[in-house]
């Protein structure tokens, strides 16, 4: 139980020489698993990513990024980004550890309702949340002019941080659930016996062991809100960030040269946030599992308790109040105008047009989930625990499917993979994408799920690994395990619960993501948030409502057959893995 | 025995790397005959209108021809972004629907083939390409489209004049797009210009209009949806996607246009360059050109006006002859654009709005 560290070797941001406890073992299945692990990343996003950057240099491209520092309005699109990230990223990560603390933690009933609730934002359908939240909150919003007369302007910065804190939280929740639930509760005792109040315990002992966890939580958060594109579409009103930037200059001013300029502004505050994290990481790193936790942890149930209740109360009841207008909005006729219940969005929706894009949606995630979930763990792994140099990297690069904006992703694929490789007369790649590529170019669209999927389960996985001891591993090892049998039969089951947060997101991820998809879709492939698209472009809102009620049902019951199926099977842990569904 | 490993790894991955070797690229498909020989094959179809529309064109070219017609539903900046990235081998042989300054862009960046169908001869002039890279299909005019409830609450009456927007009662009660992300704001602002006679005097009503306006959002028909809610009084969108929205419950909202004139948009259809189903796309050109064609729209919620002149004339499409139409320039209008928006941004957006 190695409460006080000696600073420990974080994954070689500084290889620690000193330490020889950590004495990273090079073996070939390692080397195998790194050159794959690096050549798939190279592949799905570096690749592509390259054809399109590489426009940014081109004479239009060098005018915006010049023109980035030197005109007022440009600088104001920067500064909106930087400030929507940085804002969703504290409140989304203090929410999701809130959620966590109380699930985790406190005594406190109804904990399974919280649980599920906490859960449901993960599949949010592009437009769902927003579109919700203006019927609920808007001017004319049913709460906020229905039930209290005011005119509100939710369209901003307000807005857009209520939609993306709600849609994002859970990912921080489901790291923080799985950290404090593998905090071994002896610690607290230690800390108890040695007379410090519960107050005294949580901020000197239970804090600094979840510094990981708060880290990557707020770097996926800071990430993914500042390279989303469709709430700042829908309910974004004038805080224009570089995101909905990037999107104006490809489909507005037909200007890709300028679209991937933008992105590559926007991946600087990407890149700094995560410099910065890694750097406070490896200063603070507390390892605090060396195996699993034997005993339960006390529970708070003194008076502290019901304020937190009553604040984890607040975030269920909106996200209830949320999809529940989502899911009444499937049954009306157009939700907040005209209230009539009607089974007709349904019909409409399972009578041919939605059945086969239902059916490719869910067949294509499907198969991603896993291809996504397990290069995430084992990005995690070689971070965490093998790679000297270049760590960071790799850390950085498993990122980059969501540090970039999905507009400029998808035509990067287009770019790379619409049309065959073909130098000197040989084919290195047929065309994946596209309308001329086998299987309809489906391959190019797992692709984009895998690489838009990896980030979360990666993220989840690296704060795991961190907190586990690596004298575990190399207990193995001395036995005469080799690497990838360590990571199998020892690594994995530790951080099991990582990796279901891992191929839930996946999943969510996969069957909501729209924007990339737009560049490799052809008529053989039909995915679903492209229908939703369209039906809200044609005015039926209640199609689209329907269509997010059912994507809602598909991914929440693959989440309860993933948990049973990940579950730890052999009972014994009290380290619940992602359990409860 | 692990170096062997090794060097069994490094071969596999010297010949993923060293490729396949492949024939020379097939001669591009010789430009067939636009008539008289009989179509057989596929044709896909790169389509900018809404989905059902897309759908009911595709099908009825398939009915008529025997060809195997798919589409995608892409909007024209997503089109032209798509066919730059695989220029060298289009997936797409015709291209339907969406603004004419697409088309213009496209035709710019050599993605697109001049076809001039026989059929266009009935278009009116003014509705297709002088170099024939597209061919006029719809006409959309810009209209205000206002929800009655909000505006009697507010006191004002349905608007007939641009200069009704700027009534203070209407402050925050406007919507419309931001021009650089939506043809129809763009549309709006250029009218702006021929009505006001100049850029600096069109910047300058966009300023007064600014203090009234609560968001300028990114799809262009999002402000009729915004004034079907009641977010705001008076959405500024093409008629027809005005009355779609009407007709699809949001009850409340009426169309109006302003007595100084309006702009338009001409929806289009062009050949893709380099098509791999050329003479398909060809026919299929002519086919959406003829009136039967066209009167497939308004069956299905598509009310722009059409083309041509023998096409039948649905009550719900805007009769042009009620509505007065500014001149409007397209190749000026797409020449000035990017300036003109960038100008939008500093001078207009970017001010505080009280």
């Amino acid at each position: 139980m190695s409460v006080a560290t000696p600073p420990r070797g974080d994954a070689g941001a500084q290889a620690p020489a000193s330490s020889a406890r950590v004495k990273k073992s090079v073996d070939v299945p390692t080397i195998i698993v790194t050159t794959a692990v690096i050549a798939i990343l190279a592949l799905l996003i570096v690749y592509p990513l390259v054809r399109i950057l590489v426009m940014a240099i081109s004479p239009a491209g060098s005018a915006v990024v010049a023109k980035m520092f030197t005109s007022p309005v440009n600088q104001r699109i920067v500064l909106n980004t930087v400030i929507l990230g940085t804002v969703v990223g504290a409140i989304g990560t203090l929410v999701g550890f809130l959620m966590a603390y109380v699930q985790v933690r406190v005594d406190v009933p109804g904990k399974k309702v919280l649980h599920l609730l906490s859960l449901l934002p993960v599949v949010s359908p592009p437009f769902a949340v927003a579109t919700a939240v203006i019927t609920l909150f808007g001017r004319r919003g049913m709460i906020t002019h229905g039930l209290l007369g005011a005119e509100t302007n939710i369209y901003g910065l307000t807005g857009l941080t209520l939609v993306m804190v709600l849609s994002f939280f859970p990912v921080a929740y489901m790291n923080f659930r799985g950290l404090l639930s593998s905090l071994d509760p002896a610690l607290d005792e230690a800390a108890a016996n040695l007379g410090a109040n519960k107050w005294h315990t949580f901020k000197t002992v239970t804090l600094p062991m979840l510094v990981p966890g708060f880290a990557s939580s707020f770097l996926l958060l800071f990430v993914e809100s500042i390279a989303d594109l469709a709430n700042p579409l829908v309910i974004g009103g004038d805080f224009t960030v570089l995101a909905s930037r990037i999107y104006i200059a490809i489909t507005g001013e037909y200007d890709v040269p300028s679209g991937a300029a933008y992105s590559l502004v926007l991946l600087l505050p990407a890149m700094l946030v995560f410099l910065v994290q890694r750097y406070w990481v490896s200063r603070k790193s507390v390892v605090s599992v060396t195996g699993k936790p034997a005993g339960k942890p006390a529970l708070l149930d003194t008076g502290a308790r019901w304020p937190l209740y009553a604040a984890s109360l607040l975030v269920v009841g909106l996200v209830a109040l949320i999809y529940i207008t989502v899911i009444a909005g499937a049954f009306t006729k157009i939700l907040g105008i005209n209230n009539q219940f009607t089974l007709d969005n349904f019909k409409y929706v399972l009578s041919g047009i939605g059945n086969e894009s239902i059916k490719d949606t869910t067949i294509l995630a499907l198969i991603a989930t896993p291809i996504a979930g397990l290069i995430g763990m084992l990005i995690a792994w070689l971070v965490v625990r093998k790679m000297k140099r270049g760590a960071a990297w790799l850390d950085f690069l498993g990122m980059l499917g969501l540090a970039v904006p999905g507009t400029v992703v998808g035509i990067g694929y287009a770019i790379a993979f619409n049309t065959p490789l073909i130098w000197q007369k040989r084919m290195f790649l047929p065309a994946l994408g596209g309308g001329a590529a086998m299987l309809g170019g489906a391959i190019a669209i797992v692709m984009v799920y895998v690489i838009r999927s990896i980030p979360p389960g990666q993220q989840s996985g690296i704060a795991a690994l961190k907190q586990i001891d690596p004298s575990i591993d190399e207990a193995s090892a001395s036995l005469g395990a080799d690497s990838v049998t360590t990571f199998r039969t020892v690594t994995l089951p530790l951080i099991r619960s990582a990796f279901l947060t891992g191929l839930i997101y996946a999943f969510a991820r996969s069957m909501t993501t729209l924007s990339p998809i737009i560049f490799i879709t052809t008529p053989q492939t039909q995915i679903m948030t492209k229908q939703i698209l369209s039906e809200v472009d044609a005015g039926r809102f209640g199609n689209a409502f329907a269509f997010c009620t059912l994507l809602l049902g598909i991914v929440l019951s693959v989440m309860g057959l993933l948990t049973l199926l990940v579950r730890d099977r052999r009972g014994a842990g009290r380290v619940s893995v992602g359990g409860g569904l | 025995m692990s170096r062997l490993k090794v060097a069994a790894a490094l071969a596999a991955f010297a010949l993923m790397a060293t490729g396949c070797a492949v024939e020379d690229a097939p001669p591009a498909s010789s430009a067939a005959p636009a008539s008289g020989a009989k179509l057989s094959g596929s044709l896909t179809v790169v389509c900018g209108a809404i989905e059902e529309v897309c759908a009911a064109w595709t099908k009825g070219f398939e009915a008529k021809t025997g060809v195997k017609t798919s589409f995608v539903r892409l909007s024209s900046g997503e089109t032209v972004a798509r066919l730059a990235a695989a220029k060298a081998a289009p997936e797409f042989d015709a291209w339907h629907g969406g603004p004419a300054d697409g088309y213009g862009a496209a035709a710019k960046q050599d993605l697109i083939e001049k076809y001039v169908s026989p059929n266009a001869a009935k278009i009116p002039d003014k509705y297709k390409d002088k170099d024939g890279f597209w061919t006029g299909v719809y006409v959309g005019a810009l209209g205000f489209c206002s929800n009655q409830k909000i505006l009697k609450e507010k006191g004002v009456d349905v608007p007939d004049s641009w200069d009704d927007l700027l009534d203070p009662k209407l402050k925050g009660q406007v919507a419309t797009a931001h021009p650089s992300t939506s043809g129809t704001a763009f549309t709006l602002l250029w009218t702006q210009v021929v009505l006001r006679g100049g850029e600096n005097q069109a910047i300058d009503w966009m300023k007064k209009l600014h203090v009234n306006v609560l968001q300028y959002s990114k799809s262009g028909t999002a402000p009729g949806q915004t004034a079907g809610r009641g977010e705001v009084a008076v959405g500024m969108v093409f008629s027809h996607d005005c009355v779609l929205y009407k007709e699809r419950g949001m009850t409340d909202l009426v169309v109006s246009f302003p007595k100084e004139g309006t702009g338009y948009e001409v929806g289009g259809v062009g050949l893709i360059k380099g098509a791999k189903n050329a003479a398909n796309a060809k026919a299929y050109i002519d086919y959406v050109l003829t009136a039967e064609a066209q009167e497939i729209g308004p069956t299905v919620g598509s009310y722009q006006v059409l083309t041509n002149p023998d096409a039948k004339v649905d009550s719900r499409m805007v009769k042009l002859s009620d509505v007065n139409l500014v001149n409007y320039d397209f190749e000026k209008s797409a020449a000035a654009k990017k300036d003109l928006t960038a100008r939008f941004d500093a001078e207009v957006a970017a001010q505080p709005k009280s």
